[in-house]
């Protein structure tokens, strides 16, 4: 049995392997590319269709592919919510590890000439006169300047956008307060979908609001362009009242981007449709089963005990013989009807387009029409406490974003070397992002300062 | 007014193909006439598009940034925009030819997409319309001309290592020591650095000795800037797209929001804006480590781009979404 030191110190290297490999920049790199490649995945597989749609789309043997590794939702999977995890604790890790005790160069003597990025500049003046100009330079173009003083010999360092080394803290932190965000609507959060008749009153699950739509209107407006006549929707708008349980209540016109914020919770005008209700007869009697209140697109009833169903599939609005699959272009309803399709289980056996107020025949005695319609809006709804969380992240990862990469933080080294009224002054610069990034800053600085020192000692 | 959008747009089509050839000639054979015709061509090509853009603005009454022929015609401009910005503040004109053959293919592209006037859908009515796409398409803009330095990065690393026999090449300031010998190297490579204000020690000593032989793609390679400047522009030029994708995606999100209830709704669109998003998050932190920085960091630029095309045309075109307007 391993003894009590030797299980601590075997925690203390899986600790330590464990701060290694999340602190390493390369596994972050790594995570982020697993992250990318996962969403482009979702990107290119529809997502949250039915299996029988991707049996549609792709040769068998890639649909079942799909659907084995959860590619048909996999932005809520367990291995995508897991990764995003994996890559807060890497980001965590190396914020602490890295990013926090990163800092400049120390303070202290170094060889100048040694450093890349450095420069030597004649001068005239006293010790004093030349140390006082130099430090009256450096302040006039934003460093901070600090004198030390190591073996009789002082230095001056002076620091650009030291702060700004904080950046990279703040573009992590962003990251992170969205992330906390997102989790809290997972959490607390809640949403829904509802298709409203016009005149109908529903109610919100969750908190037991009540929502009435008293009418929907929509303006579509034919338009001609290059490619012919469009009807082109133009305004969503239903009116709508919606009650608290608690008895308060408010009544607004609900329009695509003015939504409407109630009780806590954000009533979206989402989409529109038509609900059509339906008749169907055997041999002169009504056929139990078909719902009395209207039906939505994608809606199914049985056909009696036939074991097959009717399905309303579209809503048309202009039947015209001479448009393709005979589907007018104009969505207004001037000669309505709808697509019915009938269903062998879950098989489609075939489609129809029924004109509103025609019956047809379904075979075995069997007649279905669809009587009248209905207008009903679509409307989302959402309560989410995390968007304040998520905005203040936004913001905060922009801000940080920028100071990364707006502010380089560097560090001068400057000696003087000489005596008398001659001077040499040796100056060095290093920036935590290589030097190569502060080449051309550095150049004008000196060319700057050289000019400067021309110009006070003439 | 439609008349003058037409003909705006057919002089900048026009600017940018002279501009491009010119400024193309001037990449390869660097005579000084032919900068001084294709800049002025591009940046007359840049005025008229901007007139183009604006005379659409008055005569729709909205944002020109509503289908894909807008927000094409708009990423051209920021496009040839930003390049007129860096060219000048780096000496980086002759790499116009490439950018503005680009930018013009995308452009005459885009015209193929004009269906006229129609009016916008209700999602589309809103004043994030003016904000969310243009951030959008000039981060787009960013990434193309991040594109091209890194093109230009890869060809010049690529050629000068053929010709330093695949030894290892100085990247970043460090002293060319295995060239200190061979002072024709040497002698040739400071003439070119005094010429192009290149750095001497960023130069391969294989490169200066090809040079000095009268290798003339050597020479001309010695004339375009440093890998090491290279690495640093494409890296500038990032540091202005990322930022912006990152706000055009929040600006998005906040759009969404208003438009149809949730912030993230997972619709290819604005999914593949984040898989771009990743790429060049990935190119940013992979440029803090030194090894990283140049040919792969480079050859990063170049699959972000791509990303980006797909993200912009691919998703607009083959996969639809919400993004496709049907609200
Ligand atoms: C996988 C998670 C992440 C890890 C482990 C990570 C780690 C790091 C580290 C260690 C650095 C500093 C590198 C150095 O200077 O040595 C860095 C830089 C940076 N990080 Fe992250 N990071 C992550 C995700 C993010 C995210 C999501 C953002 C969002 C914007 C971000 C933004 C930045 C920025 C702007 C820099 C500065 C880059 C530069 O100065 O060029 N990082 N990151």
């Amino acid at each position: 049995m391993a003894t009590a030191t030797e299980q601590l110190s075997s925690a203390q290297a899986l600790y330590a392997e464990f701060i290694d490999t999340f602190g390493n920049v390369l596994f972050a790199v790594s995570l982020l590319a697993i992250w990318g490649v996962m969403t482009l995945i979702g990107v290119v597989v529809d997502q949250g269709k039915s299996p029988s749609a991707y049996f549609n789309e792709y040769p068998a043997q890639v649909a079942r592919a799909v659907l084995r590794l959860g590619f048909d939702h996999i932005y809520h999977s367990y291995e995508y919510v897991g990764l995003i995890g994996l890559i807060l604790v890497s980001l965590t890790v190396c914020t602490f590890k890295r990013v926090i005790p990163a800092r400049l160069p120390p303070l202290r003597p170094v060889l100048v000439d040694k450093i890349p990025l450095h420069a030597f500049i004649e001068t005239k003046g006293s010790e004093s006169e030349v140390r006082a100009r130099l430090e009256g330079f450096f302040a006039r173009t934003g460093w901070q300047i600090r004198r030390k003083i190591f073996n009789g010999v002082e230095w001056t360092f002076a620091d650009k956008h030291n702060w700004a080394r904080r950046g990279v803290l703040v573009a992590h932190l962003g990251f992170a307060i969205i992330a906390a965000g997102t989790t809290l609507y997972w959490w607390k959060g809640y949403s829904g979908a509802m298709a409203v008749l016009s005149g109908q009153t529903v109610r919100i699950p969750q908190n037991g609001d009540l929502l009435t739509v008293h009418s929907f209107n929509y303006t579509i407006k034919p338009t001609q362009t290059r490619g012919g006549l469009i009807y082109q929707p133009v305004d969503y708008v239903s009116d709508i009242t919606a009650v608290s349980a608690g008895g308060t209540s408010t009544r607004n016109l609900l329009r695509v981007n003015h939504p409407l914020e109630f009780n806590g919770i954000s009533y979206y005008q989402a989409s529109y449709g038509y609900g059509v209700t339906f008749r169907m007869t055997q041999a002169g009697h009504a056929v139990p089963g078909v719902p009395s209140t209207p039906m939505f697109e994608g809606d199914a009833f049985p056909v009696g005990p036939t074991g097959r169903s009717i399905q309303y599939s579209q809503f048309v609005g202009t039947i015209d013989p001479r448009a393709r699959g005979g589907i007018g272009a104009d969505p207004r309803p001037f000669n309505p009807g709808v697509v019915v399709t009938v269903l062998d289980g879950d098989q489609p056996l075939g489609e129809e387009i029924v004109p509103l107020g025609r019956a047809i025949d379904l075979g075995g005695g069997y007649r279905l029409e669809p009587v009248s319609y209905r207008l009903y809006s679509g409307i989302e709804y959402r309560h989410d406490p995390g968007v304040p969380l998520v905005g203040l992240g936004a913001l905060v990862l922009v801000t940080g974003v920028c100071i990364a990469f707006y502010f380089l933080p560097a560090r001068l080294f400057v000696r003087l070397d000489g005596e008398g009224e001659r001077w040499t002054v040796g100056l060095a610069a290093q920036t935590p992002k290589g030097y190569t990034m502060f080449e051309e800053q550095f150049a004008a600085l000196v060319a700057s300062l050289q000019r400067s020192e021309e110009a006070s000692v003439t | 007014m439609t008349q003058a959008v037409t003909l705006f747009y057919a002089v900048a089509v026009l600017c940018y193909a002279g501009a491009g050839l010119a400024l193309l000639a001037f990449f390869l054979w660097r005579k000084s006439w032919q900068s001084t015709l294709g800049v002025p061509l591009a940046i007359a090509g840049l005025v008229s598009q901007a007139l183009a853009i604006a005379a659409e603005a008055l005569a729709t009454g909205w944002s020109p940034t509503s289908n894909l022929y807008d927000s094409l015609s708009l990423f051209v401009a920021f496009t040839v925009l930003l390049y007129v910005v860096f060219a000048r503040q780096y000496n980086l004109w002759y790499i116009g030819g490439f950018v503005l053959i680009v930018a013009d293919f995308f452009l005459a592209y885009a015209g193929t997409w004009n269906e006229g006037y129609r009016p916008l859908v209700p999602s589309l009515q809103s004043y994030w319309l003016a904000i969310h796409v243009p951030t959008v398409v000039a981060a787009y803009a960013a990434f193309t001309l991040a594109f091209c330095t890194s093109v230009l990065y890869l060809i010049k690393f690529y050629l000068e290592r053929s010709r330093s026999g695949g030894a290892p090449m100085s990247m970043g300031l460090q002293p060319a020591a295995a060239g200190a010998g061979n002072s024709t190297a040497m002698a040739m490579a400071t003439l070119v650095a005094q010429r192009t204000g290149n750095t001497v020690q960023d130069e391969t000593p294989a490169l200066a000795l090809a040079a000095a032989q009268g290798d003339t793609v050597a020479t001309w390679l010695m004339g375009i800037p440093t890998l090491a400047k290279l690495d640093v522009i494409t890296y500038r030029i990032v540091a202005v797209g990322l930022p912006l994708l990152s706000l055009g995606i929040i600006m998005g999100a906040m759009w969404a929001k208003e438009a149809w209830g949730a912030y993230w709704q997972w619709d290819p669109k604005e999914t593949a804006a984040l898989v771009c998003w990743i790429i060049y998050l990935a190119y940013m932190h992979l440029h803090t480590r030194s090894q990283w920085r140049g040919e792969r960091c480079s050859w990063i630029a170049v699959v972000g781009f791509a990303a980006v095309i797909f993200c912009y045309l691919g998703v607009n075109i083959w996969i639809s979404g919400l993004h496709s307007y049907k609200v």
